[in-house]
C-alpha cells in the first residue's frame, strides 16, 4: 500500500508530464473503443441486412445449387426440415431474368416467394413504401431505386423474361428497405410465376429458415448432420457475398493497427518514465540505502507508469463510451452509408450503421496500462535494478 | 371496265368483311413480304454520329436469315430467326450461339430496331386488336410480355404505313414508318423503313431494301449449320 501511495505521489509531482502522458492514453483508448464499436456495428448491420432482407438466417438448398445457382438445380420436391430452433420456413425460387420497361432493359435476379410465407421470415414485405405487397400471381414488387431506373410505376406492367419464358407482371408495390440489394435490385414475384419463368420443372431453388439471432451458424451445422445427402444448409455468415471478405479484411487490418497504437502509447509512457527515473536516480539511491529493495523500487517505477496510463484510460473510457453511446443511438453514419450504398448497390450494405457498445472493449483498451507497466519494468526498472547507491550517494 | 368495277367491289366487300385481327395479319404479311432475298441497308443515326450496315437477307416470310456484309468489322455476323428460336453466329467467337427468347426484344446491331421488328409477329400474338376510324388499335392481352400500353397501326389500302408504340402512360415512345411498298410478282415489300426512338432526340434507324429477288429461298438457309458458311 505504501508503494502505491509513493508511486501516486510521484505521478502527481510532475503534473504536466502526467497530463501529457495521460492524453496519449486517452487518445488511444478512445480510438480502440471507437474502432471496435464501429467494426462490430458494421458486422452486425451486415448480418441484419442479409438475415432479414437479402437472404435469410439459414438457407437450405441442394449441394448442386450451391455450386451452380441455376433454377434447374432446385428442388423437385420440398424437403422437410426439423429443428427446434427453426421458427418458420418458406420456399423461394431465384432466377436471373431480363426486366423490360418501355424505356429500359436491365438484367437482375428475380425472387419468387410465397407472399404469406415471406411475411413470417423477411422484413421486406413490411417495407413497402408505395402500393402493397404481393398477394396473387401476375404481380411484382420492385425495389424503389430499381423502379426508378427502369422508370416503372405502381400499376404499370413490367416484362420479366428468362430463357424459358416471359411474363408481363403488374407492379403492385415498391419497396424502400434501406438495404442496397433490395432497393436497387429487388424483384419479388409470386412463386407460381417464378416456376413458370423457370420452365415449371422445379418447385423452389432453396428453403429460407428463420432462426433466433446468433444461432444461425449452429442451426446450419446441426441441420447438416440431419439433412439427407445432397442437401446443405448455410448460415447467414456463409450467405454473405464479397462484403464478408471486406468486413473480415477490415478486422484483419484494424486490429493489428490498434495493437500498434497501443504499443506506441505504452512506449510514449515508458520513455517519459525513463527520463523521469534518470532524473531521480539519486532519490532512488537514497531509498535503496534506507532499506527499500531494488525490486520494490523497480515495481514502484512500473506502478508509476501504470498509474499515469491508468488515469488516461479512465478518462478515455469515459469519452470513448460516451462517443459509442451516441453513435449507437444516432444515425451519425447515415450519410456515409447512403453514399456507400449508392457506390456499391449490390453489396448488401445497409443505409444505417450504428456502432456496437460492449463492456469487453474496456478490457482491450486496458491492455495499454498493462503494457506500459511491463515495459516500465523492463526498461526504466532495469536502471533502478542496476543502480549503485554508494556511487550516487557520494555524488559521483 | 365493268369487270374491273366488279373486282373492286369484291375487294371492298372482302376488306369490309375482315376482322381487325385479320387485317393486321394480312398487313403484317405484306410488311414481311414474300419469300425473297435482298440487301438491306441499315443506317443507325445517333446524335453526332451515324453508322451504316449492309445485310444480305433471306426470308420465306416466316423465317429469316440475315448476314452482315458491311462494315468490315462486323462482316460475317449472321442471325437466324426460326419462330421463337434465334441463333447468332459471331465470326470473332467462331461459333453459333442460341439466344434465349428474350433476345428477340434486344436491339439489332445496336440500332433502334429489335429482332422482333425485323422478323417477329408479336403484334398478332400479344395484343387484342380493335379498329377505330381505319386505325388498328392494339392493347396487350392480360399478362402479355410486352412493356407497351398500346400500339396503333395506321393502314393505307391494307398496307402498314405507320406503327406507333405507346408506353403505359399514353406517351408515344417508338414510331415505325414505312416509306413506300414495291410490288414484286404480285406480292409487296416496303422499300424503306424508319424507326424513331421518341424518348431520345436524334435516335433514328433507317432501313432501305434493295436488290430484291423474289422466289423460293433454299431450305439450307434456315439451318443453324449454315449460319457460319452462308447459304
Amino acid at each position: 500500500m505504501s508503494l502505491l501511495r509513493l508511486a501516486w505521489r510521484n505521478v502527481l509531482r510532475q503534473r504536466r508530464r502526467t497530463a501529457l502522458l495521460s492524453l496519449v492514453v486517452v487518445y488511444v483508448t478512445v480510438a480502440v473503443l471507437f474502432l471496435f464499436g464501429f467494426l462490430d456495428g458494421y458486422g452486425e448491420s451486415l448480418v441484419e441486412a442479409y438475415a432479414q432482407y437479402v437472404e435469410a438466417p439459414v438457407v437450405v438448398a441442394r449441394e448442386v445449387w450451391w455450386q451452380d445457382p441455376d433454377p434447374e438445380n432446385g428442388f423437385r420436391e420440398l424437403p422437410a426440415v426439423a429443428h427446434p430452433l427453426v421458427q418458420a420456413a418458406t420456399p423461394r425460387l431465384s432466377l436471373y431474368a431480363l426486366l423490360r420497361s418501355p424505356y429500359r432493359v436491365q438484367g437482375g435476379v428475380v425472387l419468387g416467394v410465397d407472399p404469406e410465407g415471406e411475411k413470417t421470415l423477411s422484413r421486406v414485405p413490411f417495407k413497402v413504401s408505395q402500393g402493397r405487397w404481393l398477394s396473387a400471381p401476375g404481380e411484382a414488387v420492385l425495389g424503389q431505386r430499381l423502379a426508378e431506373r427502369l422508370d416503372v410505376r405502381v400499376g404499370e406492367r413490367l416484362v420479366v423474361e428468362t430463357g424459358k419464358g416471359a411474363l408481363g407482371l403488374l407492379v403492385v408495390g415498391l419497396v424502400r428497405a434501406g438495404v442496397g440489394n433490395v432497393d436497387f435490385g429487388g424483384v419479388y414475384v409470386h412463386l407460381e410465376d417464378a416456376r413458370r419463368l423457370s420452365g415449371g420443372r422445379v418447385l423452389a431453388t432453396h428453403l429460407a429458415l428463420k432462426v433466433p439471432r446468433g444461432k444461425e451458424e449452429g442451426v446450419a451445422q446441426a441441420l447438416n448432420q440431419a439433412l439427407p445427402e445432397g442437401l446443405r444448409a448455410q448460415g447467414v455468415w456463409e450467405l454473405m457475398g464479397p462484403i464478408r471478405a471486406d468486413y473480415e479484411g477490415s478486422r484483419l487490418f484494424y486490429v493489428p493497427l490498434l495493437g500498434l497504437f497501443m504499443l506506441l502509447a505504452a512506449v510514449a509512457v515508458v520513455s517519459t518514465t525513463y527520463v523521469s527515473v534518470r532524473e531521480r536516480l539519486r532519490e532512488f539511491a537514497v531509498a535503496e540505502s534506507l532499506g527499500l529493495s531494488p525490486f520494490r523500487l523497480a515495481a514502484q517505477v512500473a506502478l508509476e507508469a501504470a498509474l499515469a496510463s491508468g488515469l488516461g484510460l479512465l478518462l478515455g473510457l469515459l469519452l470513448g463510451y460516451a462517443l459509442l453511446w451516441y453513435t449507437s443511438t444516432h444515425d451519425v453514419f447515415g450519410p456515409l452509408m447512403r453514399l456507400s450504398v449508392e457506390l456499391l448497390p449490390e453489396s448488401g450494405l445497409s443505409e444505417h450503421l450504428y456502432t456496437a457498445l460492449r463492456p469487453v472493449y474496456a478490457l482491450y483498451a486496458a491492455m495499454v496500462v498493462g503494457l506500459s507497466a511491463l515495459l516500465a519494468l523492463l526498461f526504466p526498472g532495469r536502471l533502478v535494478l542496476a543502480l549503485e547507491p554508494t556511487r550516487y550517494l557520494k555524488g559521483e | 371496265m365493268k369487270r374491273f368495277g366488279i373486282l373492286l367491289l369484291a375487294l371492298a366487300a372482302f376488306a369490309l368483311g375482315q376482322s381487325p385481327l385479320e387485317k393486321l395479319k394480312s398487313a403484317l404479311d405484306r410488311l414481311r413480304g414474300p419469300a425473297h432475298q435482298a440487301v438491306y441497308a441499315l443506317k443507325v443515326e445517333r446524335p453526332g454520329s451515324s453508322r451504316t450496315y449492309r445485310l444480305r437477307v433471306y426470308t420465306d416470310g416466316e423465317r429469316a436469315h440475315l448476314r452482315v456484309l458491311e462494315p468490315k468489322a462486323e462482316a460475317g455476323m449472321a442471325f437466324l430467326s426460326l419462330g421463337q428460336d434465334l441463333y447468332l453466329y459471331d465470326p470473332r467467337l467462331g461459333r453459333t450461339l442460341r439466344l434465349p427468347p428474350s433476345g428477340r426484344s434486344e436491339r439489332f446491331l445496336g440500332s433502334d430496331l429489335t429482332y422482333q421488328d425485323l422478323m417477329g409477329r408479336d403484334l398478332e400474338e400479344l395484343f387484342q386488336v380493335t379498329e377505330e376510324g381505319g386505325t388498328l388499335r392494339l392493347v396487350p392481352k392480360p399478362g402479355a410480355p410486352t412493356p407497351y400500353g398500346r400500339v396503333e397501326v395506321y393502314l393505307r389500302e391494307g398496307f402498314i404505313e405507320r406503327v406507333l408504340y405507346y408506353d403505359q402512360r399514353g406517351q408515344a415512345v417508338r414510331e415505325l414508318r414505312m416509306g413506300s411498298y414495291q410490288r414484286l410478282d404480285g406480292a409487296y415489300l416496303p422499300r424503306t423503313l424508319e424507326l424513331k426512338d421518341l424518348t431520345r432526340q436524334g435516335y433514328r434507324t433507317l432501313v432501305e431494301v434493295t436488290e430484291v429477288q423474289v422466289g423460293p429461298v433454299p431450305e439450307r438457309c434456315f439451318s443453324p449449320l449454315y449460319l457460319e458458311r452462308g447459304c
